[in-house]
């Protein structure tokens, strides 16, 4: 007995390493590297080789910096960059690559190139004096020394600095003005002994060109000049190259291509002019070294070359924005290659061309949304060309082949909704009106398994050869998209907010089953499966999603079969005209949805009269939480349903009440309650007497923060009265509120960092701590309110009390979740991502709020309760992501499976992955170590025995019976 | 003094006392013999005196079960606390045998019945002693409720009865 608690304690904290032969069987990971920055070239896709390895490096939208290996588009390394640290651009420089980043390029950092590991980080200036500028990489630029090979980083508009390149310590800094002044520098250049700084004077229409000479060895300024010009867009107008070792400025003024070879004195001032031409706009294709750019024209693009102030050849292509244009040179030799609209094709094209009289390589695109493209070519002549669509997928072309292709939108994914998947149908018997005949040829044609059927059988039931809780989700033999025994092969339908893209992912191991773009300016808000399979057909999800146009912003909503993702009758059709606030399922009868529009009418998808109606009997009981701006500042209210004459065929919500909160408490936001079976109304304690749970359905969190007082509050608020039942207020850190909360059934867990110490109390220490809240009804055990169908009007409603224990947590959070199973008997375990790209698993009991402060009673013991810890160690068994790297997870969606035991996890954000957890163990399968064949082979044995034993029995018996 | 009990001489309606001696016992048998008719002779008396005695040997009889319960406590608390194969087979022998005593009293006490009696296996017959027989064995029984209970097999708290609790639908919904 006495022991009792140890054994909870090491069942507790010990069941929960993944075994590695589970790993890629149990789970997938996705890595990802989100959308290439392909708007600016600092940040652009562009190919580096390693060791006779190409490698694609890029910046992306996702703040990482990823180098894709040109073979198979695999990962070769990522850099992931805080997100307050934004990255601004890159350069390579030999084995390393520098990098820019942070509010004015505060953090220089070197990469190595082959493995991404950091060789130097250096900090150039405080974060908070950084210059905060759109595009983000204004005013900030990489430049390598031509002979020294050393970096000269040029930061916040202003400063220049040299850095070492290998250790990245500064041997000089120039500032050029204080921040104060009116000059914003944009470009760098370095020649042999000088570094050219290149920016813009604002004056009253356009700017004025301002360059400074730097000596690099020392950083003193040899000159300064400023060149009147009428560039209106710094960033987009004004560029700088250096050609064979001469450095020069070009910007495009009025419509013309204007060019300043620079010299260490600055004397000349005289600017030429490429004659005759005008342009909309300059491009820096990558062939800036020959001086080279691309013009788009009035009457098409042409290459010009703005050292000798000349155009090459004719036009080569359109100057539409749907013509994307890259270059590249090897020996001098320029390559330009372009996508475009073949008329002649009738298809969206890609060409290659070497600026030369020979013939093009054209090939076929499958995209039409093609934004950005990187061109290499190999000695050998071949080209490659990675291409960016606007929806998110990037691919290699080699040759004319696509080399491979990667779904980078899926690392903007903001929403997903796992869809179980159809039994699959092993007889196609439609059981009525077959002829006896057919039935006849059918069972003939289906007999000729049967040996097959037989002796898997036969193997089945002496080896036991069943499928275990670990194995892998197996797909059908037959292709077709079915479930597999547990339930474990599910789709995952997700929607990135990019492009209003759409996936259809295999549970069992990642795939993409099909994508869809929902369209351009489409952001999918939220997702609903309004049929499953239990409803008999193939499962069908709605999307609700804001279309943005020039003219307006819709609500539209798209339904599609979530086996195929093609679009279901009634697909893509505009809900509310304007701008919705929010949509919600509702399953009365049957499911429909429900979307509120900003004048708080109800519109129906479908809009039938079966929706209506359940909608008409169900409306008086309907509440719903949301948020509005007062004042200037958001509140919380709670809304009713009516039927109003004068809103016409529309019911309308309306307010009943308001959150009232203290005078600069301001509402951050609000979070609904994870929903699903509750198994068991109470908690039983060992003298069995019972807990009853408080379980109101309407709970929701909504956080606040104080801003003046340094406190952030957290609140579970009924939705149909807007009593506040349970509240805490926390710490805020410097003013910001991070609190990462989540409730199922009676349970609240959250998790925020403590900053503040006061110096009298040593209890407290900086951190973070996890809180976990169990509510209650009455006021003790046995108190029993029935809260779960009570009304909230009801007196008892409030009649709640609560368990509290805080922890201090290892680790800080991305986000958290309960496990969820298909009845909630299994226990629920707390799935947590963590900012060190883990994602781990916290047994409930480990949480319980109700651990005792000493050494546990016997009763206490045999509730499973041990003592009071107030570490929550940082295991590594709890983490189930093995050793993957799971980066930035925004959000942690459980699903049930079929077994009661196991819940799906599935993470994403940057990165995607899913595994599957048991929190009270594979109760509902047979461990995989039972030994079948040793079963079958006793009972066989003893079969043998009593068919030996049984005749010798019946002769004694025989004898005794004569001579007895 | 010291009484010979010979319950065969007690039953007047033993059918075996009437036969004559075997062969070779005539001594023995007469001497028997002659004290049964020695006794017989003061007949109603010694009949009265029999009675006597059944009835006390029925008081005994029927505090039986209570004289058990220190042996069976013993019993009890050697078996320890937890629901294993020997606490359980010595609960149940708790919780059994006191309903088959009761349902085998009639049986059990017809041979103490009075010779007056006119049915001994009626359950009018010598009610007193067994009425005792039944509050004694009710306390066997409660001792074994007893170690049920502290063994947790009883369902006395609301835990034991919470999957059974049902609730409706909750009379209001939140949209979400």
């Amino acid at each position: 007995m006495r022991f009792l608690p140890l054994l909870f304690l090491i069942h507790a904290l010990g069941c929960w390493a993944i075994h590695e032969s589970d790993v890629g069987t149990v789970d997938w990971h996705k890595k990802l590297v989100g959308i290439p920055l392909y708007k600016s070239s600092a940040t652009a896709p562009r190919f580096a080789s390693v060791d006779d390895r190409n490698v694609i490096l890029t910046a992306t939208a996702n703040n990482v910096l990823a180098a894709l290996d040109a073979k198979d588009g695999t990962v070769a390394w990522r850099y992931v960059f805080d997100p307050e640290d934004r990255i601004a651009g890159f350069y390579q420089n030999g084995n390393t690559v520098v990098t820019l980043s942070g509010p004015g390029g505060a953090i220089a950092r070197g990469l190595d190139i082959k493995t991404g590991v950091l060789t130097f980080e250096r900090r150039l200036h405080p974060n908070s004096e950084g210059l905060l500028v759109d595009p983000n990489d204004l005013g900030k630029g990489i430049a390598i020394g031509t002979t020294s090979q050393d970096v000269y980083t040029l930061t916040n508009g202003h400063t220049v600095t040299r850095l070492d390149k290998s250790t990245g310590k500064p041997s000089w800094t120039w500032s050029g003005q204080d921040q104060s002044s009116l000059t914003l520098f944009t470009k760098l250049l370095t020649t042999t002994d000088t570094v050219y700084v290149i920016g813009v004077s604002s004056s009253f229409a356009s700017y004025t060109l301002h360059i400074v000479s730097l000596s690099s060895s020392t950083g003193q300024v040899l000159a300064d000049s400023e060149i009147p010009s009428s560039i209106v867009n710094a960033s987009a107008d004004l560029f700088a190259f250096v050609h064979s070792g001469s450095a020069f400025a070009a910007w495009l003024e009025k419509g013309n291509a204007r060019s300043l070879s620079l010299s260490p004195t600055l004397k000349n001032k005289k600017a030429q002019t490429l004659p005759k031409q005008s342009f909309e706009e300059l491009l820096d294709v990558g062939l800036s070294d020959l001086g080279l750019f691309v013009g788009k024209g009035s009457r098409g693009s042409t290459v010009i070359n703005l050292v000798d102030n000349a155009s090459l050849g004719s036009t080569i292509g359109s100057s539409d924005a749907s013509t994307i244009y890259a270059g590249f040179h090897a020996d001098g030799k320029p390559h330009i290659a372009k996508s475009f609209w073949s008329t002649s094709a009738e298809k969206y094209t890609l060409e290659v061309n070497a600026l030369d009289a020979s013939a093009p390589t054209t090939l076929p695109l499958e995209h039409t949304d093609v934004a950005h493209l990187t061109l290499h070519v190999a000695s050998s002549g071949e080209p490659q060309v990675f291409l960016t669509t606007e929806s998110g997928t990037v691919q290699l072309y080699t040759g004319t082949q696509v080399q491979w292709s990667r779904e980078e939108s899926l690392a903007t994914t903001t929403i997903a909704e796992f869809v179980e998947l159809p039994e699959q149908i092993s007889a196609e018997a439609d059981a009525k009106g077959e002829s006896f005949t057919h039935r006849l040829l059918r069972h003939a044609v289906q007999a000729q398994d049967f040996p097959r059927y037989f002796s898997s059988f036969v193997r089945r039931f002496v080896t036991g050869s069943y499928a275990s809780a670990t194995s892998a989700a197996t797909a059908a033999a037959d292709g077709k998209l079915s479930r597999d025994a547990f339930g474990f092969r599910q789709v995952i339908v997700t929607a990135s907010h990019v492009g209003g893209k759409v996936f259809g992912i295999d549970s069992s191991n990642g795939d993409i089953l099909w994508s869809r773009a929902l369209g351009a300016g489409v952001t999918p808000s939220k997702i609903f499966t309004i049929k499953a399979v239990s409803d008999g057909v193939d499962p069908e999800v709605v999307i609700v999603t804001e279309k943005r146009s020039e003219e307006a912003r819709d609500t539209v909503v798209f339904h599609l079969n979530a086996l195929t993702g093609e679009d279901v009758a009634g697909s893509g059709t505009t809900a509310v005209r304007g701008q919705g606030s929010d949509a919600f399922l509702l399953d009365y009868g049957s499911k429909f949805i429900v979307i509120l529009d900003d004048l708080q009418r109800v519109h129906f998808y479908p809009d039938n009269e079966e929706s209506r109606r359940a909608f008409a009997d169900s409306h008086s009981k309907l509440s719903l939480p949301s948020l509005a701006s007062k004042n200037g500042h958001t509140v919380i209210f709670g809304s009713h349903f009516a039927f109003n004459e004068d809103a016409g065929e529309h019911p309308v919500a309306y307010r009943t009440w308001e959150l009232p909160l203290p005078k600069d408490e301001r509402v951050q936001t609000i979070d609904h309650a994870h929903r699903g079976p509750v198994a068991s109304l109470g908690k039983v304690l060992g003298d069995r007497t019972t807990l009853y749970k408080y379980l109101n359905p309407r709970l929701f969190i909504a956080y606040t923060v104080t801003a003046s007082k340094n406190l952030c509050g957290l609140y579970l608020v009924d939705s149909a009265k807007g009593t506040v039942i349970y509240q805490v207020q926390l710490p805020a850190n410097n003013g910001a509120c991070n609190i990462q909360a989540t409730l199922s059934e009676n349970w609240l867990v959250y998790h925020y960092y403590e900053s503040e110490v006061p110096s009298s109390d040593v209890h407290r220490t900086k951190g973070y701590r996890v809180v976990t809240v169990e509510l209650y009804e009455g006021q003790g055990p046995d108190d029993k309110t029935e809260s779960s169908d009570m009304s909230s009007f009801d007196k008892a409603a409030t009649d709640v009390f609560a368990f509290e224990e805080s922890y201090i947590f290892p680790h800080a959070i991305s986000a958290l979740a309960p496990t969820s199973t298909k009845f909630g008997i299994s226990g629920k375990d707390l799935i947590v991502a963590t900012k060190n790209h883990k994602i781990q698993s916290f047994p409930r009991r480990l949480l319980n709020p109700r651990r005792p402060h000493r050494k546990p009673t016997s009763q206490e013991a045999e509730e499973g309760l041990f003592q009071y810890d107030p570490i929550i160690y940082d295991d590594p068994k709890r983490v189930i992501s093995h050793t993957y790297e799971v980066a930035n997870v925004q959000k942690i969606v459980t699903a049930p499976a079929l077994l009661e035991s196991t819940s799906m996890v599935f993470a994403f954000g940057l990165d995607m992955f899913l595994t599957r957890v048991a929190p009270s163990g594979t109760f509902d399968v047979l461990s995989e170590n039972f030994n079948k064949a040793q079963l079958v082979l006793t009972v066989s044995g003893l079969i043998a025995a009593i068919m030996f034993t049984r005749p010798m029995v019946q002769r004694k018996r025989l004898r005794e019976k004569w001579y007895m | 003094m010291s009484r010979i009990l010979e319950y065969s001489s007690l039953e007047t309606a033993v059918k075996w006392s009437k036969l004559p001696s075997p062969p070779g016992f005539a001594n023995q048998a007469s001497s028997t013999s002659k004290t049964s008719s020695k006794k017989s002779s003061s007949g109603s008396k010694t009949k009265d005196s029999f009675d006597e005695i059944k009835e006390k040997r029925a008081w005994d009889f029927a505090t039986s079960p209570a004289k058990q319960l220190p042996m069976q406590a013993f019993m009890l608390y050697m078996s320890g606390g937890g629901v294993q194969i020997f606490s359980m087979g010595i609960v149940f022998m708790l919780l059994m045998s006191p309903f088959k005593a009761v349902f085998a009293m009639n049986e059990a006490f017809a041979q103490f019945a009075p010779s007056s009696a006119k049915n001994p296996k009626a359950t009018s017959t010598l009610i007193l002693q067994k009425l005792l027989y039944v509050v004694c064995n009710l306390l066997t029984l409660g001792v074994g409720l007893w170690k049920c209970r502290s063994m947790g097999l009883l369902p006395t708290g609301s835990g034991d009865w919470l999957a059974f609790e049902t609730r409706w639908p909750a009379p209001e919904i939140s949209l979400y």
